[in-house]
């Protein structure tokens, strides 16, 4: 995210020179947040659009198909072409929604997964953030991802679908419960690294690169899978997508959706999809630091050490998808909260106790 | 289902279909939720109706013979085999040894790719897609085979009145064997993607729960009769051309719930493996076809045939007036008979297991509704 | 009755095994097939790729044999059978001439309504009607779907004779 900092600079730099003496600086500071935040929805739906035709892909081989490769070379366009096609389609409200709460719940679906963006280190001291420094990233984060259950309860209610709603309520009671078990998993890479600063986190494990990784930590391994676990049933992948299940709810929350407003559903699905490979890569895989030790040998800006590994822990996220069947409701539920709960109980002691005789 | 005093709660009445990507064609399930719980379940069928038993009534015995296999599309060689069968002990005849052992090879090809569809889509309604796709990539080999015997690829009108439309093309055994060969170690995969997978397992074991004295009742037949722990397979029980002759199990497994039918079509499709490779070493040289005068007309009287499809007996009943064409002809389709026991599976079942179930019946819409 | 599985606390730990083991195996089996050949046709661009050819014997689009030495140039003497014995009462022929002279002069095939049963080249006494490999037959307008007598000539001209597929039969016989 070097760009951005240029641009800020360049932006703070010019619009002084300019405007000397002419208007408060809190225009200045104003101007560059929007360009900021320009800028990093732009790099999210881009980033979702590549998501989309990497998972289409993935899916086409696994299932002995070829996937996209008609638009552009290899089909690279294809989602680009679909997103087009989305944006000039007829935006249908059913005439007994909501009219309010159907348009907002997309927006404030796709507005809630961009937010969490804001925290992940990038770069050495770079988080987007920056400007306001935020040193409990990841509490931050929690908060933001326990949101995103509002935008499904908005558009599942707003649609006067009784599918949506079966899908809506489905969704907040997967995401509200498996908040918990993700919460406490997270604790515990907190008090291995003591802070809640996403920042140190990485600082801590960039020392010697790859053997310095969270990962190696053999009482952070069932945190790890818990933590994996319930970031996929928060982003709501196979084998719990159930609140999106096509075979039994049609499209469940965004069953009554199209065109642009279903794209925002489809993006933010993607995005939250790559929030999860980030922050997965920030605490268990060392971030943006190097894998080959501190300062990088190899030179590569940090942020695309970042982008590759989260890339790596999509595709085995989808991997997975597409070769599970889905739970059911009540299955799930017992998952969360007579499985993966405990678990994440015992976790926590466990690190507490070894964090306390290291 | 308890909830506080002030609280009033009330059933939502849900349209499941005749639009919806689970209920494998047009069929419309009238359903009575209480939260995430089914509690009434009313298939509405009709949506496909083509009056095909109608048509029989203005066709001659040959000419109907295309329709038949209209009934059950997944199946088409089973349904020629009924109504051929039907026609024939209307008329007296009896085909060729040779056309026997090929009558057989043909429908036991079908009998294997109408599982594997079933195979893929009980996989996609439990939310697991990859392994439809695998399934219809070896049920394209199939359907390949038969194309070449016949010439199309659902829709075969292969068999004929007395015979077949041709022998078996040339190369078609060694095709066939090459088949058999690399299938087995694919049902193994699909087996341990699908059938081993914890989460299937939970998904369909316990769940609709079938028993054996209501599956009578309603006259239900085939994997789903055998799920509940009857031995009813008419190869077995009343035998028809060559399955005397050959050796195979019928799998029968006592639990009647989703998995117990879902193990017993997996078996079938590794006994009709077995069959297979005993036809082709079996099959005799000879003729095909047997002479039938060009224009049948049959004594007024009845004929019923039924035989063992892969959604249970198929039963083809003629009634001949001395003319042409049927006076009247009855089709038993397994599917209407099985979706019958649809309600009485679905007690305490939530709606994901609802889906599971109708996958598990395995109907046809176009053998429902006729 | 099966019953459903339970979760008491020990049970979960043998179900946390299974469930690892069979993600495990799932996740080789579709990893497995990643790597395996793909068996996808590209339809309709084939992108330098020869036609998809159906199996031999398929029973496509319709055409009429032509035979040179006979009034129009076609082998059929519109006797009219293929038009009886159709379920569909798809064929239409006005037949032209008397005697051995006589030949259709109109020929008309509603492919919409024919279902490719293979009954009218079945009966055919001269062997004049065929059915083609041709699968690709769709087009926006029903109409179109009527085949006439030039668009059966036009498609027959080349065939020798009906197509059929090759049987072990014949491969007995050619011995």
């Amino acid at each position: 995210m070097e760009i951005l900092k240029l641009i800020d600079n360049w932006l703070r730099g010019a619009m002084t020179t300019w405007f000397t003496g002419h208007v408060p600086l809190i225009f200045v500071d104003i101007l560059a947040w929007i360009v900021a935040t320009v800028v990093i929805l732009l790099f999210v739906s881009l980033l979702a659009l590549i998501l989309i035709y990497l998972e289409r892909k993935v899916a086409a081989y696994i299932q002995g198909r070829i996937g996209p490769e008609r638009v552009g070379p290899w089909g690279l366009l294809q989602t680009v072409m679909d997103a087009l096609k989305l944006l000039e389609k007829e935006d249908i409200v059913p005439a007994a929604a909501d009219h309010l709460l159907h348009t907002v719940a997309p927006v404030a679906f796709f507005m809630i997964s961009v937010l969490g963006y804001l925290v992940i280190p990038w770069e050495e001291t770079v988080t987007i953030a920056k400007f306001v420094d935020l040193n409990v990233g990841l509490l931050y984060l929690l908060a933001i991802s326990s949101l995103a259950v509002i935008g499904v309860l908005m558009g599942g209610w707003g649609s006067n679908n009784k599918w949506s709603l079966l899908g809506a309520m489905r969704g907040a009671a997967q995401m509200i419960s498996y908040e918990v078990p993700m919460l406490l998993a997270l604790i515990c890479v907190v008090l291995q690294a003591g802070s809640l600063s996403l920042g140190v986190i990485v600082d801590q494990q960039k020392a010697m690169g790859l053997l310095t990784w969270n990962l190696w930590h053999p009482w952070l391994w069932l945190p790890l899978i818990i933590y994996l676990v319930c970031a996929t049933a928060e982003v709501n992948r196979v084998p719990f997508d159930i609140p999106a299940a096509e075979s039994e709810l049609v499209a469940g929350f965004h069953t009554e959706y199209s065109g642009m407003k279903f794209a925002f559903f489809f993006l933010a699905e993607y995005a939250n999809l790559f929030m999860v490979g980030m922050l997965f890569a920030t605490l268990f895989l060392g971030g943006w630091a190097s894998p080959f030790g501190y300062p990088d040998p190899l030179h590569i800006p940090g942020v695309l050490w970042l982008l590759f590994k989260a890339m790596l822990v999509v595709i085995f996220m989808m991997w997975v998808s597409w070769t599970l069947p889905r739970l059911r409701v009540d299955q799930l539920m017992s998952l969360a909260w007579k499985l993966l709960i405990p678990a994440s109980f015992l976790s926590l002691v466990v690190v507490s106790i070894v964090m306390l005789y290291r | 289902m308890t909830t506080a005093p002030h609280c009033v709660t009330d059933e939502i009445f849900l349209n499941m279909g005749p639009q919806h990507p689970s209920t494998h064609g047009v069929l419309r399930l009238m359903l009575n939720l209480d939260g995430e719980r089914v509690m009434h379940v009313e298939p509405d069928i009709g949506f496909l109706h083509s009056s095909m038993e109608k048509v029989a009534e203005s066709l001659d015995y040959r000419q109907f013979l295309p329709y038949a296999d209209r009934f059950d599309y997944l199946n088409g060689m089973g349904n020629e085999l009924a109504y051929v069968r039907a026609v024939e002990g209307l008329l007296g005849i009896e085909p060729t040894l040779r056309c026997q052992y090929i009558r057989v090879i043909m429908a036991e090809m079908n009998r294997i790719a109408s599982h594997l569809v079933y195979y893929g889509t009980i996989g996609m309604d439990t939310g697991a897609t990859t392994p439809f796709l695998y399934c219809f990539r070896e049920r394209e080999r199939v359907i390949e085979l038969l194309e070449n015997a016949c010439g199309q690829r659902l829709l075969y009108h292969y068999f004929r009145i007395g015979g077949l439309r041709n022998d078996l093309p040339r190369d078609f055994c060694t095709k066939l064997r090459a088949f058999l060969h690399d299938f087995p170690p694919r049902i193994k995969e699909y087996e341990a993607l699908l059938t081993k997978n914890v989460i299937f397992r939970h998904r369909t074991e316990g769940v609709g729960y079938l028993d054996p004295a209501v599956a009578r009742g309603y006259g239900v037949t085939g994997p789903m009769l055998r799920g509940s722990g009857v031995d009813n397979d008419l190869r077995r029980a009343d035998p028809y051309y060559i399955y005397p002759e050959l050796e195979f199990d019928v799998p029968v497994l006592p639990e009647g719930d989703v998995m117990a039918r879902h193990l017993v079509r997996q078996e079938e499709m590794r006994q009709s493996v077995r069959i297979l490779h005993q036809c082709l070493d079996k099959l005799p040289a000879g003729e095909i076809n047997v002479k039938v005068p060009r224009r049948l007309k049959a004594e007024p009287g009845e004929s019923y045939a039924r035989v063992e499809g892969p959604r249970g007996e198929i039963g083809c009943y003629v009634i001949a007036d001395g003319t042409d064409h049927p006076y009247r002809l009855h089709w038993r389709a397994p599917s209407f008979y099985n979706l019958q026991a649809l309600p009485a599976m679905c007690g305490n079942a939530y709606v994901a297991d609802l889906i599971a179930i109708l996958g598990s019946v395995d109907i046809t819409l176009g053998d429902v509704d006729r | 009755m099966r019953q459903r599985p339970d979760h008491n606390p020990l049970h979960l730990l043998g179900l946390i095994c299974e469930g690892i083991w069979s993600l495990l195996v799932g996740l080789y089996i579709t990893g497995l097939n990643f790597v395996r050949p793909g068996v996808c046709e590209r339809y309709p661009r084939r992108d330098g790729r020869p036609d998809y050819q159906p199996q031999p014997g398929y029973r496509g689009d319709f055409a009429l044999i032509g035979d040179p030495e006979r009034p129009g140039g076609l082998r059929c003497i519109a006797c009219l059978q293929c038009a009886n014995v159709c379920p569909d009462k798809c064929i239409h022929i006005v037949p032209t001439g008397a005697g051995k002279e006589r030949h259709p002069a109109q020929f008309l095939i509603d492919a919409g309504l024919c279902q490719y049963c293979w009954m009218c080249v079945e009966i055919c006494p001269v062997a004049a009607i065929t059915m083609t490999p041709d699968y690709e037959t769709s087009t926006d307008k029903p109409t179109r779907l009527i085949r006439d007598l030039e668009h059966l000539q036009a498609r027959g001209r080349d065939l020798p004779e009906v197509l059929r597929v090759e049987t072990e039969g014949c491969a007995a016989e050619a011995e």
